[in-house]
């Protein structure tokens, strides 16, 4: 057993060449060929979540807006309405929303523990039932603003060192530094995109359509850095393609360099984004409540991961090496 | 192969106990194996599954001439104590920069841990003297005309508090002990005291020493508001700082004093929690505070845990199917990976949060993408005629780059939300992923390449069919 476990370990570092493998092109699909058009399907998507993200902006979650968040169970069945009421007799200035379960969620401005517990207690006496509290979150304006910077930090510095990294990872690619910067660069655009995507469809979410589910949080900038991770991921496989085709098949342009790489390596980023996509729809309908909108936008900008990754990122890189007026 | 016998010895036993006595799945389990001394593992449950409370407080009000950090660990050291009184569960209390601090109690009440932690914890003793502007006719014993005055007397001269019952062993006291300073400066007051209107029976004002908790010279200057003054001479567990006023009846020269009052036997403690614990050096605002129902965590706990299962049998299918064989050794390396990942959480030990569980969720779905580009790569390295061997071997070499960075990228990426973010579930999410991606490169690249080995090379297995390559 220990000799069939070193056996191909051993293997891996004998230089056995092989060239021949990676020539013969499978079915061709010209997707390189037919770009504008997957421009154009990415555009459509993302102009209107543009459109909205500037005109509309987000619903913020807690602790980016600041303030207090009662997530409230009651004895009784309530409406909306009688808690709305019985929410201004206590003078207590705030907004009611039906959450999942019957349950209640109330924001307020900021109240410390003690206030949350005297609120919550009124509260009942005014409405004659029990009051449960499933969840309290109170979040200070000076922590909510910071908050919101520290994810913009997190996201430039994401995008910053993921640059950096392709370009030095492909800087030996022909034309040297400057083409690892031009591969770096349409990485860097095809994760654009994906956090456009996902800003865009989570500001119709919140805001056109008033979902609770669309709500800007902390989680949804980690899910937004964890697309930002997944998405170059699948980029990452495509320009490794393409700069070992570079290599072994010298006769072609790269043009169709770029488009035997991304045939190559379609089904694989498929078949990963697939089990991805698997397991999160798995926690989107059996997963809690508190998840929802953090497990939703990790499933958009993975699919959305994907598409740039194989209709969106090579693509860019042949336009721009075309513009820089690149031979290959 | 170590970290196989790694993960049976962390997991293996551990399970097979808590089967066989009926306990929990999760959370500590007395004299559980592996165990050495009170090394114990287990899964640490976050606040957001088993319910409690967390905190961010910031100081203010830092007294002079000490820097924050010292301040900052001093009240740490202090929030510390008061909350062992409390008997929490593995209770957190960490610094956040030098001028924050991070608490988080299991099964705590915010309400509750805002009244432990919020009081300043200060003995406040005061002496009554004459102001002509005070309406306020009260405390008990007091008349309107008289004001309290801060003494000498402060509550770091108190070595010792403790509740007990009073000499008939009827009600609750707590029991003071001065130092040197104290016994001397207590000494004198109460004498003072008494000489302001000498006489067994007779009672003045000026012959009572009142104690206060966190009682400040901006609440004494606002004495001649008699609404404040009555708001502020409340007993403590009514909202107000007088925790008693007692007639001096003779001078107390031995160091002791007791403080009588309508304590009952968990006032008294709390109060000599209170005091033994120490001022807090400067006092605390709660900058957040999240409060969730156990209840709550129990139900998502059991909604992710239930989703988890979901996803690992839904990729485990599609394996098989997809990629029959391989797909199936994949699968095989994916149960070892999840195995491998729960043995590492409980050594490290990795607090369990439900963003934590869903970056687990999430990374084996992520975790299947070596063996893909592997399995890929495989199909093409056999169309070209490799044999199947060299075809394993080609493939892991050469898929080896690209999985190499891309892993890197959701390291990266998990790595900066780790060191940019201060919120618990987004560091519990950053770690879990990052520790997902890392076991995963080593799972398939070592696990499914010598599965793939082993089974290939026994033969029986070599048809093509078998192996996926024939419909690629």
């Amino acid at each position: 057993m220990a000799e069939a476990l070193d056996r191909p370990t051993g293997a891996l570092t004998e230089e056995t060449a092989d060239t021949a493998t990676t020539v013969r092109p499978p079915r061709r699909l010209d997707i390189v060929g037919r770009r504008n058009w997957f421009f154009g399907f990415s555009m459509l998507i993302i102009l209107p979540g543009i459109f909205f993200m500037v005109t509309r902006g987000f619903l913020l979650g807690i602790d980016f807006a600041g303030g207090t968040e009662f997530d409230l169970q009651f004895g009784a069945a309530e409406t909306q309405a009688e808690v709305e009421s019985a929410l201004a007799q206590i003078g207590v200035n705030g907004t009611v929303q039906a959450g999942a379960n019957g349950t209640f969620i109330i924001r307020t401005g900021y109240a410390d523990p003690a206030h949350q517990k005297a609120l919550m207690d009124s509260l009942g006496q005014r409405l004659g039932t029990s009051v449960n509290s499933q969840s309290v979150t109170t979040v200070g304006g000076t922590v909510a603003g910071e908050t919101v910077v520290r994810a913009f930090v997190a996201i430039l510095a994401a995008s910053v060192l993921i640059l950096a990294y392709l370009t030095f990872r492909f800087r030996r690619v022909q034309g040297g530094w400057r083409s690892g910067v031009q591969f770096g660069g349409s990485a860097l655009l095809a994760l654009l995109h994906d956090v456009a995507v996902l800003g865009g469809i989570f500001s119709i979410l919140g805001k056109g359509l008033g979902l609770r589910v669309g709500e800007i949080d902390t989680l949804f900038m980690t899910a937004v850095l964890t697309v930002v991770g997944f998405s170059v991921h699948d980029t990452i496989v495509v320009f490794d393609r393409i700069r070992e085709n570079m290599i072994v098949a010298r006769s072609l342009t790269f043009e169709q360099v770029a488009n035997l790489s991304i045939m190559q390596t379609a089904a694989r980023s498929i078949i990963t984004s697939f089990t991805v996509v698997l397991v999160l729809v798995a926690l989107l309908i059996a997963g809690g409540d508190s998840l929802k909108g953090f497990v939703l936008a990790l499933l958009i900008g993975i699919v959305s991961g994907t598409y740039s990754s194989v209709f969106n990122a090579t693509p860019l890189l042949v336009v721009w090496r075309r513009l820089a007026g690149a031979t290959r | 192969m170590v970290l196989l016998a790694f993960s049976i010895f962390v997991d293996g036993a551990g399970y097979w106990y808590r089967i066989i006595n009926h306990y929990p799945i999760t959370g500590s389990v007395a004299d559980m194996p592996p165990h050495f001394g009170d090394w114990q593992l287990y899964i640490h449950k976050g606040l957001d599954i088993q319910g409690g409370t967390h905190l961010e407080l910031r100081l203010k009000d830092l007294p002079g001439g000490r820097t924050p950090s010292d301040v900052q660990a001093e009240e740490i050291a202090i929030i510390d104590r008061r909350i062992n009184s409390l008997g929490v569960n593995e209770p957190l209390v960490a610094p956040l920069g030098n001028d924050r601090i991070v608490v988080e109690l299991a099964g705590v009440p915010a309400s509750k841990a805002q009244e432990v932690l919020g009081r300043t914890g200060k003995l406040v003793t005061t002496s009554w003297v004459a102001d002509p502007n005070s309406k306020f006719n009260g405390p008990e014993g007091i008349s309107t005309g008289f004001k309290p005055q801060i003494t000498p007397l402060t509550g770091d001269m108190i070595t010792g508090a403790s509740a007990q019952l009073d000499a008939n062993g009827v009600s609750w006291v707590v029991q003071l002990t001065f130092d040197s300073r104290g016994t001397d400066q207590f000494g004198k007051l109460t004498t003072a005291a008494v000489n302001a209107c000498p006489g067994a029976g007779t009672d003045c004002p000026n012959r009572h020493i009142a104690e206060w908790l966190d009682l400040t010279q901006a609440d004494i200057d606002h004495w001649d508001d008699p609404g404040y003054a009555a708001q502020v001479s409340l007993p403590i567990d009514q909202g107000g700082k007088l925790v008693t006023n007692p007639t001096i009846i003779d001078p107390i020269l031995t160091g002791t004093a007791q403080i009588s009052g309508n304590f009952t036997q968990a006032t008294a403690k709390d109060l000599a929690t209170l005091l033994n614990a120490g001022a807090l050096p400067a006092s605390i605002e709660i900058l957040t505070s999240t409060d969730v129902s156990a209840s709550l965590g129990a139900d998502s706990i059991k909604k992710s845990f239930a989703a988890g299962l979901l996803g690992l049998a839904v990729v485990v299918l599609f394996m098989i199917a997809y990629y029959r064989l391989p797909g199936f050794l994949a699968s095989v390396a994916l149960i070892f990976y999840a195995g491998v990942v729960l043995a590492l959480f409980k050594v490290i030990p990795v607090t369990l949060t439900l963003a934590g569980m869903a970056a687990f969720i999430l990374s084996v779905g992520m975790a299947v993408d070596a063996n893909v580009l592997i399995f890929e790569r495989f199909k093409e390295e056999m169309r070209a005629g490799r044999t199947i061997g060299a075809a394993v071997d080609a493939a892991v070499r050469r898929a080896w780059p690209a999985i190499r960075d891309s892993n890197i990228s959701t390291l990266l990426t998990s790595t900066i939300l780790y060191v940019v973010s201060t919120s618990g579930p987004v560091k519990g999410f950053a770690f879990t992923l990052a520790i997902g991606v890392a076991i995963s490169l080593i799972s398939s690249i070592i696990v499914t390449h010598n599965l793939l080995a082993i089974v290939l090379v026994s033969g029986w297995a070599r048809r093509q069919g078998a192996l996926g390559v024939s419909r690629g």
